[in-house]
């Protein structure tokens, strides 16, 4: 009742969640919310990278994380495992990807699947914040910032007066060794 | 049904709602880092989860403080080290000795099968149904309430339902079980049975639409076809593929595996502490 | 507001089964179960609708099993009228609660009329679901008793609650009337 469901043991999802689910109200019902899930998802897994609305690829990023754990934990030999990826992947050539190209590519990986990017709002509307929803790996160039620190003036000095110091320390062995001999 | 229950000082049966609504999201579960040698770690036990289940915490992030979880887990050992609380799973056979005032020797025994259970840390509790006397009646018991002298388990066996609330509208006969019933051991380390057994219910009404449930335990209801057509409208099929309805529900197996690790040190007095009631059972059941 | 007539005609739609009710295009894309699906989310919504709906008769909460006053109640003793009635099919009915909320709970008094009478009669067991501990009983059993609180009967067959005998003593306290007597003729307590 209040219990915690046992029948099975789920390990734990890598992202955030919200503490209850998003409602997404739709002509079908819950089942239309969880067919809008899937598209998304199986969009994410197709392309693997996506424009979306926040909202949607919030929840949706839950489902497509479950979903490739399951694949890892329990592979496409299992009978469940296998009608849940072809509930959530339509299009067959998806399940293929995501048992065959996916779980080798996450198997070993301690961090989430997925990861998102805000974009811009779409002129005039700010009501719906846009995200970049991408699996990790993915072949495209990446959309975070490369930060590097190699080019900030005080990095650059610091470099300069190391360098200069070593010349002086090789110099001055230098000397003491012709005074040796 | 619920809100019909007296609102006393029952805090255990009727817990206040929540102060405030939980807005933040809830952050991926990270395994504690307490001890640096996890080689020692033993690994969860396979039938933790089912022997153990209100060790678990409420899953809803409304209801979750690890402080309180922690203390409760600690006063539960505590009170498990006095009363060895058994192994028991909905379909057993148990007896229950309570400390009543007002009964005549100050304990009260009642026998029954388990129909329901739930709650989690120190409000864990289960209903006993049986027939005395034709007539039908149930019991609660708070598996951690002080008044509990001894818990024991008659029959250990599963059913084909997670809950067997259709007793109440099946014949008689599926709930009557013997007062001065023996206990019935299984040798040791033996799988729990599952009882298969299809009960027969009563003509309608009933207390709830038994048709719409998806029992497994119950004989053909003998319904016209409109009821199982409008039992159809009320499925929904789509459930069993909603991952994160699954994932909200559960406890995750990282957080679960640090709770077992909590309590290792108490687990192998837990486990032989079960095994000292069931060979007491055993003997008093002999003489 | 829904009008009355627009209410029954979503009712009667919600409750047709689904081969009368006019076939509506499926969606694209599905087939076969899916379709059953979709009919299944159009239902169910209407059914709440229609139960909102003013005039509807659709109860959809569960029921709260009260005793209080119209309840229907079992007589469990031996008394010859207790026996007659519930053989006859006409079992009892409550029509005063003797405390404040006007919702009897175990132990508590009630005023029935049974057979063309009106007796007293104390609640020994209770449908509702009770708080830990308490037993919950099958059906709302009752004990009759006259003016005095001696019981009408002889025996109890059925078990009553040990709480009783706490309840029954407190009752009878501040009263001067024994309620105590029906503890005598129970057979079994529980």
């Amino acid at each position: 009742m209040n219990q915690a469901e046992i029948r099975k043991l789920i390990p734990a999802l890598r992202v955030a969640m919200t503490p209850k689910k998003r409602r997404f109200s739709n002509p079908r019902g819950p089942e239309g919310r969880l067919f809008k899930m899937r598209t998304t998802v199986n969009e994410l897994i197709k392309n693997e990278r996506m424009e979306v609305n926040y909202n949607r690829a919030d929840e949706a990023r839950g489902y497509a994380e479950r979903l490739i754990s399951e694949a890892i934990r329990y592979g496409d030999c299992h009978r469940p495992t296998m009608e849940l990826a072809d509930f959530w992947l339509p299009e067959k050539q998806n399940v293929h990807k995501l048992f065959k190209v996916l779980v080798p590519r996450f198997k070993d990986s301690e961090i989430s699947y997925t990861r998102v990017h805000k974009a811009p709002h779409v002129y005039p509307s700010t009501l719906f914040d846009k995200v970049v929803l991408e699996l990790r790996g993915n072949p495209f160039p990446p959309l975070e910032k490369l930060t590097t620190k190699r080019n900030w003036i005080h990095n650059i000095l610091l470099e300069e007066a190391h360098r200069e110091y070593l010349e002086k320390k090789y110099k001055q062995e230098g000397e003491e060794e012709e005074e040796v001999q | 049904m619920l809100s019909a229950v007296p609102r006393r000082i029952f805090h255990t049966f009727f817990r206040k709602p929540p102060a405030q609504r939980v807005t933040a999201k809830v952050p991926p579960y990270i395994r504690d880092q307490l001890d640096s040698n996890t080689d020692n770690e033993q690994p969860l036990p396979h039938d933790f989860r089912t022997v153990y289940p209100e060790f678990l915490p409420d899953p809803r992030p409304e209801w979750r403080n690890r402080l309180r979880e922690r203390l409760e887990r600690n006063d539960m050992l505590t009170r498990r080290s006095v009363v060895a609380i058994p192994e028991f799973y909905i379909g057993s056979i148990m007896a229950v000795t309570v400390g009543d005032r007002n009964a005549s020797d100050k304990t009260n025994r009642f026998v029954g099968i388990c129909i329901s259970r739930g709650g989690t840390g120190l409000r864990a509790w289960f209903n006993l149904r049986n027939v005395i006397d034709h007539q039908g009646l149930e019991i609660m018991y708070e598996m951690y309430s002080p008044l509990i002298r001894n818990i024991e388990v008659l029959r250990l066996e599963k059913r084909l339902d997670e809950e067997l609330l259709y007793l109440r509208d099946a014949l008689p006969e599926y709930s009557t079980f013997p007062l001065d019933m023996e206990p019935e051991l299984l040798p040791e380390g033996a799988p729990v049975p599952i009882n298969d057994i299809k009960v027969k219910l009563k003509p309608r009404p009933w207390h709830e639409r038994w048709e719409r449930k998806n029992l497994q335990g119950v004989q053909d209801l003998g319904l016209p076809q409109r009821f199982y057509n409008k039992a159809k409208l009320h499925e929904k099929p789509w459930e069993k593929y909603d991952l994160m309805m699954e994932y909200r529900a559960t406890i995750p197996e990282e957080e679960q595996a640090d709770i077992f690790h909590e309590i290792a040190p108490h687990y192998q007095q837990l486990e032989s502490s079960r095994r000292q009631s069931k060979r007491r059972l055993a003997q008093t059941s002999r003489y | 507001m829904e009008r009355w007539g627009a209410s029954m005609k979503e009712i009667e739609r919600a409750i047709s089964p689904p081969h009368e009710q006019k076939k509506s295009k499926p969606k694209e894309g599905l087939t076969g179960a899916k379709e059953r699906w979709t009919e299944a989310m159009n239902v169910v919504p209407a059914i709440l609708r229609a139960a909102r709906c003013e005039g509807s008769r659709l109860h959809t909460s569960s029921s709260l099993r009260h005793i209080q006053k119209q309840t229907r109640l079992r007589v469990v003793d031996n008394s010859e009228l207790g026996k007659s009635a519930m053989l006859e099919g006409r079992p009892p009915r409550c029509i005063h609660v003797y405390n404040k909320k006007g919702i009897g709970r175990t132990g508590d008094k009630v005023l029935v009329a049974i057979k063309g009478q009106k007796k007293q009669a104390i609640l020994t067991g209770c449908h509702q679901d009770q708080f830990p501990l308490m037993p919950k009983f099958d059906s709302n059993n009752i004990v009759l008793v006259d003016e005095n609180g001696s019981p009408l009967g002889t025996r109890i067959h059925v078990p009553i609650p040990t709480f009783l005998r706490k309840k029954l003593t407190e009752m009878s306290r501040p009263k001067g009337v024994d309620y105590t007597k029906i503890l005598a003729i129970a057979t079994r307590f529980v």
